[in-house]
């Protein structure tokens, strides 16, 4: 049976509730929220988003960031689409050397990490923009328009109001789930980002855990840099520029740890629900999208002070001023 | 130094009475009293849980009494914050240092009242000149300018009370401040707390070791599941035995240990091990079923041995052979896979557990590898299986499995991380420090569980400096000094003449 480990399971529920609550709200103020298309639009970039947020918490369960996942997902697209596009290789081929590269660019930044001992987040800063450079290097800004169709395809396809995107992020939620909950390296990625002092006095092999989290941390990037090029039906350089908030708002709103140890994979996808219906809702009911980022940012906000404030805090905040009332009658 | 309370009792400085200190689902104070005087050294003893920390917390207004009363000089007074109390001059050195190491020693001192110059400026001169009447009063040998991270333990703690008496601290409280410093130092420290109970500060000393109690202090208040078990009594009308009754409730009952079997063959042999950057060549032989003592300081390089004994240092010569065969322990993981050691870490909270995890996780974090099935999968029930045994041995009390252990209390934290090495099925045990900052019913707990761990045929290294821990446990002892071994003694169990015999390899 799968376990949800390191879930917070108040964080959840509330999470819960609020995407039931706000799909309630949307679905009767404005009718095309039911829509098929409308679902299917969203679920298609709720699909992609939901993989960028894992990409992240992966590395912050480890206690570490990566800021270079939008700069993966970019290079990845346009390596496969440059493949496909300027060289004719085949489709199967070309995705394949795409992932690939998106984990070596993972393993790298676990590496340098884990050899120089150097914060995570300015490491993952730099070589962001080595990704990035090489991508307009590449590109000089020009996307490559003209991929095959099959992909193009894959980007609209759809079983009724579902994306057929949305069965890979599925099936990569649950396997990812399965492996950092029951599969002894994701245990051992959880322990060293838990402590990793106690994980290596108890034999926890620390180089493999870090390079296990930055690599998978890479291939979630360079899945959704290739799925995010098959919607758009071009390798645009500029898929992934504005992943890195939804990276972050995932996993924090959904209870993750920075200090590592913990991985909400189902409070990230809660968070990613809620994030793609605050989206949608806007766009739905015609809001200024410039208010979109403000908005998340203010749930970001939000979702850190309710993690600090648990349920038994609150409670312990009504017992005190009710024993106060209580005690000055004495 | 004198236990008798000055013969007219001294003004009383700070009184509290009837505090009620009420959390969710439990009540950790109820009708507490306090009364500390002017020039003297106020005890605070209770076992963990007992409600010092709390009391501690309301005393410097981090938490607000839901009842009672608290009067400074004759006159009610409420502490709506830390600031309030400071400014009221009660000051706390706490047990976790709260320095900014990266700060100088008279940054720390003066931290919130940097003299400055002009627009703002921070005048270095004026901060060192400021700080260094306090520096001088509590005698600490650094200059003003040095970087609190260079100091030791000890000097960090002369810092905090440096910085509590620039506050005009009239009534200080120290909590557990012998806990970490080495006894040379303890001695110290008590030197320069009686030079404040001359200057008629008030101070309050919370300490699990009774011996300091009945060395330095005037009277003492007990604390037993957040009620007064005594109040105000003076240390020089009590024994030990009361004292104990009063904190646990009866009297201290250390059984007599039963009889073990004699050890057998060598299961460790070290000879000649030496570590970067110096120290004596160290040799040690330990033998199965054996509880090997290693009594030294803090300081004295006895963790840095265990750590090379486990591959966690790098040793730069000699040998260590385990069960006869020659070893090069290049890892961790090597020697608790290959050699099956395990290390109980003295700082189980920084190096020995997760504290975020479950009890679960923590306890079988030694056997993933072992446990997994087809694919790399752990089923739980397999992972409960072979960790319910240990847990039961050791009699680990947790409302579940998936409770974090962070919420235990600190004698089942020490046990899960001695649990863990037992699901790993560890033959050689090095225990670093077991009982340090926990309370005398599960330090004999503790103390019956190692001794049948050795009467099981576990071998046993362990490492402390509480010299009665070691003499009660111990088959033998190695006294550790500078990085050197230089005594090994056959252990009789009797505390005089051992802790003579140990004393004079120290001396």
């Amino acid at each position: 049976m799968l376990r949800l480990r390191g879930l917070a399971p108040g964080v959840a529920l509330g999470l819960l509730f609020i995407d039931l609550v706000g799909m309630l709200v949307l679905s009767v103020i404005t009718p095309a929220f039911l829509s098929s298309y409308n679902l299917f639009v969203t679920g298609r970039d709720l699909s992609i988003l939901l993989l960028v947020a894992l990409a992240q918490m992966v590395v912050l369960s480890l206690g570490q960031m990566n800021l270079s996942i939008g700069s993966i997902g970019g290079l990845v697209a346009i390596i496969e689409s440059g493949l496909m596009v300027r060289y004719g290789v085949p489709v199967p081929v070309a995705l394949a050397a795409g992932l690939v590269l998106g984990i070596v660019c993972g393993v790298i930044n676990g590496l340098l990490v884990y050899w120089t001992k150097i914060n995570s987040f300015v490491l993952t800063l730099g070589t962001s923009y080595v990704f990035a450079g090489i991508n307009l290097g590449i590109t000089h800004a020009t996307p490559f328009y003209h991929i095959p169709d099959e992909i193009s395809a894959f980007g609209q396809a759809r079983v009724g109001p579902f994306p057929l995107m949305a069965a890979v992020t599925i099936a990569l939620t649950l396997l990812l789930a399965g492996f950092l909950y029951q599969v002894v390296l994701g245990r051992q990625l959880l322990g060293v980002g838990g402590n990793p002092l106690a994980a290596r006095l108890s034999g926890l092999p620390i180089r493999r855990a870090t390079l296990t989290a930055h690599a998978i941390s890479g291939f979630l990037a360079a899945v959704a840099g290739t799925m995010l090029m098959a919607q758009l039906g071009q390798g645009q350089p500029t898929i992934g520029a504005t992943w890195i908030l939804p990276s972050f708002a995932g996993p924090i709103i959904g209870g993750a740890a920075l200090a590592g140890g913990s991985a909400p994979v189902l409070g990230t996808v809660l968070a990613m629900v809620l994030i793609a219906l605050i989206d949608d809702g806007l766009v739905l009911v015609s809001a200024d999208p410039f208010w979109v980022q403000f908005l998340i940012g203010a749930l970001i906000l939000g979702a850190v002070v309710l993690g600090r404030t648990r349920l038994s805090d609150i409670r312990a905040f009504l017992r005190i001023s009710t024993t106060r009332l209580g005690g000055t009658t004495r | 130094m004198s236990a008798e309370p000055n013969p007219t009792a001294p003004e009383v400085r700070l009184e509290v009475s009837g505090i009620r200190k009420q959390f969710p689902g439990v009540v950790a104070l109820d009708d507490v009293s306090l009364r500390l005087r002017a020039g003297e050294i106020h005890a605070l003893l209770g076992e963990n849980g007992a409600g010092k920390s709390t009391l501690i917390k309301i005393l410097t207004g981090v938490y607000q009494p839901d009842e009672g009363e608290i009067r400074l000089d004759g006159n009610p007074v409420r502490f709506a914050s830390p600031r309030s109390a400071l400014a009221a001059g009660i000051s706390v050195v706490h047990q976790e240092r709260n320095l900014i190491p990266q700060f100088t020693v008279a940054e720390n001192i003066l931290l919130e009242r940097i003299p400055t110059r002009g627009v703002q400026l921070v005048d270095h001169a004026a901060i060192n000149r400021l700080a260094r009447p306090w520096i001088e009063m509590v005698g600490l040998d650094a200059a003003p300018a040095t970087p609190v991270a260079e100091l030791s333990v000890a000097e960090m703690q002369l810092v905090e009370i440096a910085k509590a008496l620039s506050l005009q601290a009239r009534i200080l409280l120290m909590d557990e401040p012998t806990a970490a410093i080495t006894p040379h130092e303890v001695g110290y420290l008590f030197r320069i707390l009686g030079d404040l109970r001359r200057h008629n500060v008030a101070l309050v000393f919370v300490s699990h070791k009774l011996e300091e109690v009945f060395e330095l202090c005037d009277r003492v208040t007990v604390l037993r599941d957040g009620r007064n078990a005594a109040a105000e009594v003076a240390v020089a009308t009590l024994n030990r035995d009361q004292l104990v009754t009063y904190m646990i409730g009866r009297a201290e009952v250390i059984a007599e240990l039963p009889p073990k079997p004699n050890p057998g063959e060598p299961v460790l042999e070290v000879a000649g091990l030496t570590a970067n950057g110096g120290g004596a060549a160290l040799s040690l032989v330990l033998r199965k079923g054996e509880v090997l003592g290693l009594y030294g300081l803090v300081g004295a390089g006895r963790s840095s041995l265990a750590k090379m004994l486990v591959g966690e240092i790098k040793a730069t010569g000699g040998e260590v052979r385990v069960r006869g065969a020659m070893t090069h322990i290049r890892s961790f993981r090597e020697a608790l896979e290959k050699y099956r050691f395990g290390y109980v870490s003295e700082d189980r909270k920084q190096e020995g557990l997760i504290l975020l995890h479950s009890v679960r996780a923590n306890t079988s974090i030694t056997i993933w590898r072992r446990l997994r099935s087809f694919g790399q999968w752990i089923t739980r029930s397999k992972e409960d299986a072979a960790i319910l045994p240990p847990l039961r041995q050791l009699d680990v009390r947790s409302h579940s499995l998936s409770q974090p252990v962070g919420t235990l209390s600190g004698g089942n934290q020490q046990k899960v991380s001695i649990a863990k090495w037992l699901a790993a099925k560890a033959e050689i045990l090095i225990i670093d420090e077991p009982t340090v900052g926990i309370d005398i019913k599960t330090k004999n707990a503790l103390h019956e569980l190692i001794w049948e761990l050795a009467a099981n045929g576990k071998s046993i290294l362990l490492i402390s400096s509480d010299m009665p821990e070691v003499i009660r446990l111990s088959d033998r002892i190695l006294v550790m000094r500078n990085h050197a071994i230089v005594g090994e003694l056959p252990n009789t169990h009797q505390y005089d003449e051992m802790s003579e015999a140990i004393m004079a390899r120290l001396s």
